[in-house]
Formats: C-alpha cells, sequence, structure tokens
C-alpha cells in the first residue's frame, strides 16, 4: 500500500506543483498573489473536457489517443494563456503602481468573475467524461501505476524541466530573473517589463492549463468552483516552497500531495487538509521564508 | 461635503428600505442550498414551493392576501443558514420551507423557533432537528434512524457481506447516517473500517485504496451526492469492485452523470417513487410544464408549502404556535398519501425502500 499511496501522492503532487508555479513566478516578479489564478486552473480543466469531447465527436481519439492528449493540452495551454495576459491586462495593469493591496482585492474580484463567466457559461451542473485512458496500468512494487498517471508525471516534469531551462537559458527568461530583482532597474537598462509581465502570466496561466486538463483526465468531472480549493492547496505549496522560488514551487507541491496522501491513509482522511497546512504551519515556524525562499516575507 | 451628502443617500434609502415592507401579502421563505456545489437541491426545492405558491395564488391566495415567496440560498453552509433565518425574521416571512441540509435546518431552526415561525424541511433527515422541543419546526421526510434501519436491514438479508466498511462525509446528516447504520450492524458484521472523508475534496484515492487494503465486501457511504459520485467512480479507478450503500442524499440523477458507469449497482435508500401514484399525479404534470423534471425532493418542497397554506387558511392566522398546532393535530392530502406529524414533527410514516443504480437509472427494489 505505501507504493500505491507514494503514486498516488506524486500524481497528486504533480498538480499541485504546476499550479504554485503560476502563484510563485507571478509573485515573483510583481509581489502581487494572483488569486485568480486557480480560476484559469479551472479554464483549463473545462477546455480539457470540451475538446477532448470535440476531438472524440471526430475520431480523432480512437485514431490516436496521444495525438489528441497532446492536441488537446496545447489547446488548452494556448486559450489559457490568452486569459493569462487578459487578465494582467484588465485586472493588475492599471493597478500597478496603486498601494500593495488594491491588486489584492482586484485579483479576488476577477476570480469572482471567472467563476461566475464559467458558471453562466456552462452550467451549474457538474460535467463528466468517461475515462479516456485504461485504470489498469503496470505493476511497481505492487502498487498499480495507471497510465494517467504516468502521462500527469511526465507530462508535469517534462514541463518543469523546460520551464527551467527556458527561465535560466533565454533571453526572456533573464529578462525575468532581471525583472523580479529590480523592476524599475530592469526597466532602466531596456528591458519591456510590460512584456515580460505578461509573458509571466501566459506561462504561469499555461502550466495551469496543463494541470487543468491532468485533472479532467485523473478525475474526469470539473465543475466551475474547483479552482477555489485547488487555487488555495497550490498556494500553499508556493508558499510551503518560499513563494518566489521555481524549485520551492516544485517541491512545495509534491511534499503537500504526499503529505496529503500519507496523512489520510495512515492517520485519519477526515483531516486530510489538516496535515497539510499543519506541514505549513511548522515550517513557517522553523523557516519563516518557506524551504527555498530568499528573504523574509513581509508583504502580505 | 461629498461624505455627508453620500451619508444622506445612504440613511434616506435604509429609510426607503423599512417603509418597502408590503404588509398586504404574506411571504413564504424558500431555503436551500441555490449555488455551491448542491445547489440542483435547493432550486429543486425552491420549485416546489413556487408552484404551490402559484397554484394558491391562482385560487386567490390565503386569507384575502396575495402570497409571495422569498428565495434563501444558504449556500450548503450552517453559518449561511443562520443569516438567511435572520433575513426571513426581518422580512416578516410568515413560514419557511426548509433547509435542505441537516445542519443548516437545525441551526436555523432556533431562529425559527424563538421567532414563532413554522419552517417545515423537505429533506433534513437527521433526528435531532426535531428532538430540541421546538413546536414550531416540523418536516415532511423520513429520518436517518429509520433511514439508517432499512439501509442496515437491506445489507444484512441481501448482500450478505463479511466484511463491511463505512465512510462519511463528515457533516450532520452524513456522520449522523452513518452511524445510525453502524449502531445497528456493528455486532452481526465486521466493520473493518470506519472515518470521514472531507467534502469538496477532488481526490479520495488515499482513502479509497486503503479501504480496498482492507478488503470488505460492500461499503456505506454517509453523504450527499457531489461526494459519493467521486467515490464511486475512483473507486473503480483504484481497482475495487465492491457495492457501495448509501443514503437520500444521493439520490439525484446528478450522482449518475459524475460517476458514470462506475454508478451502476450503488444502492439507495429513499422514499418510494410517487411519480406511478394517483395522488402525485396532479403535481408531475404542472411542475413538468413548468419547471421540466421533478427533482427528487421537488414533491416533498410542495407537500411542504401545501401543509403551511392549508393550516394558515384552516386557522385563519399566520402566528406560528396556532399554525403549528393545527398541523400538528391534522392530518394533510400529500403526494405519497395521507401526511400526518407526531408529536416531534416527524411524519408518523416514512416508507424508505432501495434504489439499485441499473442501466444509468435509479430503479425501486422489489
Amino acid at each position: 500500500m505505501f507504493t500505491q499511496q507514494l503514486i498516488n501522492g506524486l500524481a497528486l503532487g504533480a498538480v499541485y506543483a504546476l499550479i504554485a508555479l503560476g502563484y510563485t513566478m507571478v509573485y515573483g516578479i510583481l509581489q502581487l498573489i494572483n488569486f485568480a489564478h486557480g480560476e484559469v486552473y479551472m479554464l483549463g480543466a473545462y477546455l480539457g473536457i470540451i475538446v477532448l469531447g470535440v476531438l472524440t465527436y471526430w475520431g480523432l481519439t480512437a485514431y490516436s489517443l496521444v495525438l489528441s492528449l497532446l492536441v488537446t493540452v496545447i489547446v488548452s495551454m494556448a486559450f489559457c494563456a490568452a486569459y493569462g495576459a487578459v487578465i494582467e491586462r484588465v485586472a493588475y495593469r492599471p493597478l500597478r503602481n496603486a498601494a500593495t493591496l488594491t491588486p489584492l482585492i482586484s485579483a479576488v474580484g476577477m476570480s469572482i468573475v471567472l467563476q461566475n463567466f464559467v458558471m453562466l457559461a456552462q452550467g451549474k451542473e457538474y460535467k463528466n467524461m468517461p475515462p479516456k485512458l485504461p485504470t489498469e496500468g503496470f505493476n511497481l512494487l505492487g502498487a498499480n501505476v495507471s497510465p494517467v498517471q504516468i502521462f500527469i508525471l511526465t507530462a508535469s516534469i517534462l514541463m518543469m524541466v523546460a520551464l527551467q531551462l527556458f527561465v535560466a537559458k533565454t533571453r526572456l527568461g533573464k529578462a525575468m530573473r532581471a525583472t523580479s530583482q529590480d523592476r524599475v532597474m530592469a526597466g532602466l537598462v531596456g528591458i519591456n517589463i510590460n512584456q515580460v509581465i505578461s509573458t509571466t502570466f501566459m506561462i504561469g496561466s499555461s502550466l495551469a492549463a496543463v494541470a487543468g486538463v491532468m485533472v479532467t483526465l485523473y478525475y474526469g468531472v470539473v465543475h466551475f468552483s474547483m479552482g477555489y480549493s485547488a487555487g488555495l492547496k497550490a498556494f500553499t505549496a508556493a508558499v510551503l516552497g518560499g513563494i518566489g522560488s521555481i524549485p520551492g514551487a516544485m517541491l512545495g507541491g509534491f511534499m503537500l500531495g504526499l503529505i496529503e496522501n500519507f496523512g489520510a491513509s495512515y492517520l485519519s482522511s477526515a483531516y486530510k487538509d489538516a496535515f497539510a497546512f499543519l506541514v505549513l504551519i511548522i515550517t513557517l515556524i522553523l523557516r519563516p521564508s518557506g524551504l527555498f525562499g530568499q528573504k523574509a516575507m513581509d508583504k502580505v | 461635503m461629498n461624505k455627508i451628502l453620500s451619508t444622506v443617500v445612504l440613511m434616506a434609502l435604509v429609510v426607503v428600505g423599512c417603509v418597502r415592507q408590503d404588509e398586504s401579502v404574506i411571504r413564504i421563505g424558500a431555503a436551500g442550498p441555490m449555488t455551491g456545489d448542491q445547489s440542483k437541491m435547493g432550486i429543486d426545492l425552491r420549485n416546489g414551493v413556487e408552484l404551490a405558491v402559484s397554484e394558491w395564488n391562482e385560487k386567490g391566495g390565503v386569507l384575502g392576501k396575495k402570497i409571495q415567496l422569498v428565495p434563501g440560498d444558504d449556500q450548503a453552509d450552517p453559518k449561511q443558514a443562520v443569516s438567511i433565518a435572520n433575513k426571513f425574521i426581518n422580512q416578516k416571512v410568515a413560514a419557511v420551507v426548509g433547509h435542505w441540509n441537516s445542519n443548516c435546518s437545525i441551526n436555523a431552526s432556533t431562529y425559527y423557533h424563538t421567532a414563532n415561525i413554522v419552517a417545515i424541511s423537505p429533506a433534513s433527515t437527521n433526528p435531532r432537528l426535531t428532538q430540541q422541543g421546538y413546536k414550531t419546526i416540523f418536516r415532511v421526510c423520513g429520518t436517518d434512524d429509520q433511514q439508517g434501519g432499512v439501509a442496515a436491514e437491506f445489507v444484512l438479508k441481501t448482500l450478505k457481506p463479511k466484511r463491511l466498511a463505512i465512510v462519511h462525509d463528515n457533516t450532520t446528516y452524513g456522520k449522523g447516517l452513518a452511524d445510525f447504520f453502524k449502531q445497528v450492524i456493528e455486532n452481526k458484521v465486521q466493520v473493518v473500517y470506519y472515518d470521514g472523508i472531507q467534502t469538496k475534496d477532488p481526490d479520495y484515492k488515499a482513502v479509497l485504496t486503503l479501504i480496498k487494503e482492507k478488503k470488505p465486501d460492500v461499503y456505506f457511504f454517509g453523504g450527499v451526492y457531489p461526494e459519493a459520485g467521486r467515490l464511486v467512480r475512483q473507486a473503480k479507478e483504484v481497482g475495487m469492485a465492491i457495492p457501495m450503500v448509501t443514503g437520500d442524499g444521493v439520490y439525484d440523477p446528478t450522482f449518475i452523470s459524475i460517476a458514470g458507469n462506475a454508478a451502476e449497482g450503488t444502492y439507495v435508500t429513499f422514499g418510494k417513487d410517487p411519480s406511478g401514484l394517483p395522488t402525485s399525479k396532479a403535481f408531475n404534470e404542472k411542475y413538468t410544464a413548468k419547471f421540466g423534471a421533478p427533482g427528487p425532493y421537488s414533491v416533498y418542497a410542495y407537500d411542504a408549502a401545501n401543509i403551511i397554506l392549508t393550516a394558515m387558511q384552516k386557522t385563519g392566522t399566520t402566528e406560528g404556535t396556532a399554525v403549528a398546532a393545527y398541523i400538528t393535530k391534522n392530518s394533510f392530502p400529500g403526494a405519497f398519501g395521507d401526511i400526518s406529524f407526531d408529536k416531534n414533527g416527524d411524519v408518523t410514516k416514512a416508507p424508505y425502500v432501495v434504489w439499485k443504480v441499473t442501466d444509468g437509472k435509479f430503479v425501486e427494489m422489489k
């Protein structure tokens, strides 16, 4: 059972980690907690179920499942990236020089707007999808690793490696790092701040879209309210890892997934959330800036 | 200056708001979760009340006044239920149909009792609701001790498991039902697992993997359809091939639409099917014409509203104690036949039967 719970926990953690990256990147650059990020993940999940539905109708899933998953992920990423850019442009850019709490309120408002938009456009009911991938996978030390779990783990690790390379090696990645260190100074040396910030939102949102598609495949059910709790968990993961730190968000996400799964199975499933937050509190007492945090947090 | 002006405007609005309380209508509250993931239940409930209210209004209202429906969305949250109760009291609502969730009903009932307002819940099955000694609180559904007993008897006689797991959602309703079920069954079958899960959690794989490890033959779930749907779906994915037995909170087509094929073979305790009964024929036709197919609790809400309005008409008052006394003493025609209440406010007969999900539908077991 230990191995099975380990795999369940890693799969759940991968989802948290991908969402947490969006929180942490935006925080790193703007010192803003983008509370609308959980809703972008929810949009990604809806797009996943819609695109997969359309592809099934066209017969592509029957022809090649891998290809249709790839198409779904790309379409969902593109849409969510656009949402991310628009959210930044509409809700945060006009408030960039306002007091710290103002964009935060705007973020909460954006989250409510997006939730209600999806509720009106897609309905209050749950949308569900029959399982596209077989539930039986291969056996690893007595645990069943399902194809969805393999997809989640490989896709998320690929995404994370790509993100690390992007931030470390490319010009835009360098510009992002510069902007996160000192926004004004970066502007003075000729970096297009608006473009960098837009890109950050787009990347964060497309990672959330991947997480959304994964969850659609994993649980098969989407609902307009699903972004709230997932966003809260991912935010916890980002804080656990040290908000603003990219490796921290990844580690925080996986840790959170594992803690929840082991807590639920070895202690009590009724207090699943409590374990996650307990570990968060202990970590923050011992290391106030999180596991990988650079400096003490005095903003929010 | 601006500040003074806006204060004046605000005060004027408050005064207008007070004046607007129209005394020429009788207000009936309908409370339940109308947003959030149990929203369908609250809307079904409100529609049931709305149908009854519009029928009475066509006949000229009650006590010579028109009836106005006041919806209250408690979001399935007991804290919100209290603020809805206060809102109803401030708006001088004469009686309430609601709430849907047991914890909401129990929390709000204290306020209705203090304000002397009759409240009939169409769906809250936790026994505690009517055991508080509040004379104006009623329900038209059964109770969880009756329901848990029926479920336990069914499990013992028909499924005959050797090992049993029990899961609940930690709410007043879910845990209450699971506990009544457990009380009846625990000396007869080995209970290998008993614990709660969190509502609104998308992932139950951890707990299901654990349950699978304990090798039960059947598992019982006390809770509501969104969680039940995810549980059976994920149970299938972790390779658990045992049936779920659960209660009336799961009886809704949404359960099947969430769970898909995995819902097949789930057993649910619920009231008898009213659609075939002659007493509910008129209700079914009118409701379907107005709102589409009735939800599982629409008819209970409709009956509850009719009982309240009949009692007001007969007693000639909307005063809580008098209306409540009339309701306790008399019997009322309902969709399932005549409804009468015992001294606590529970219905005297609440026949639970077992339903099985077969080919994507709930089918009553004979």
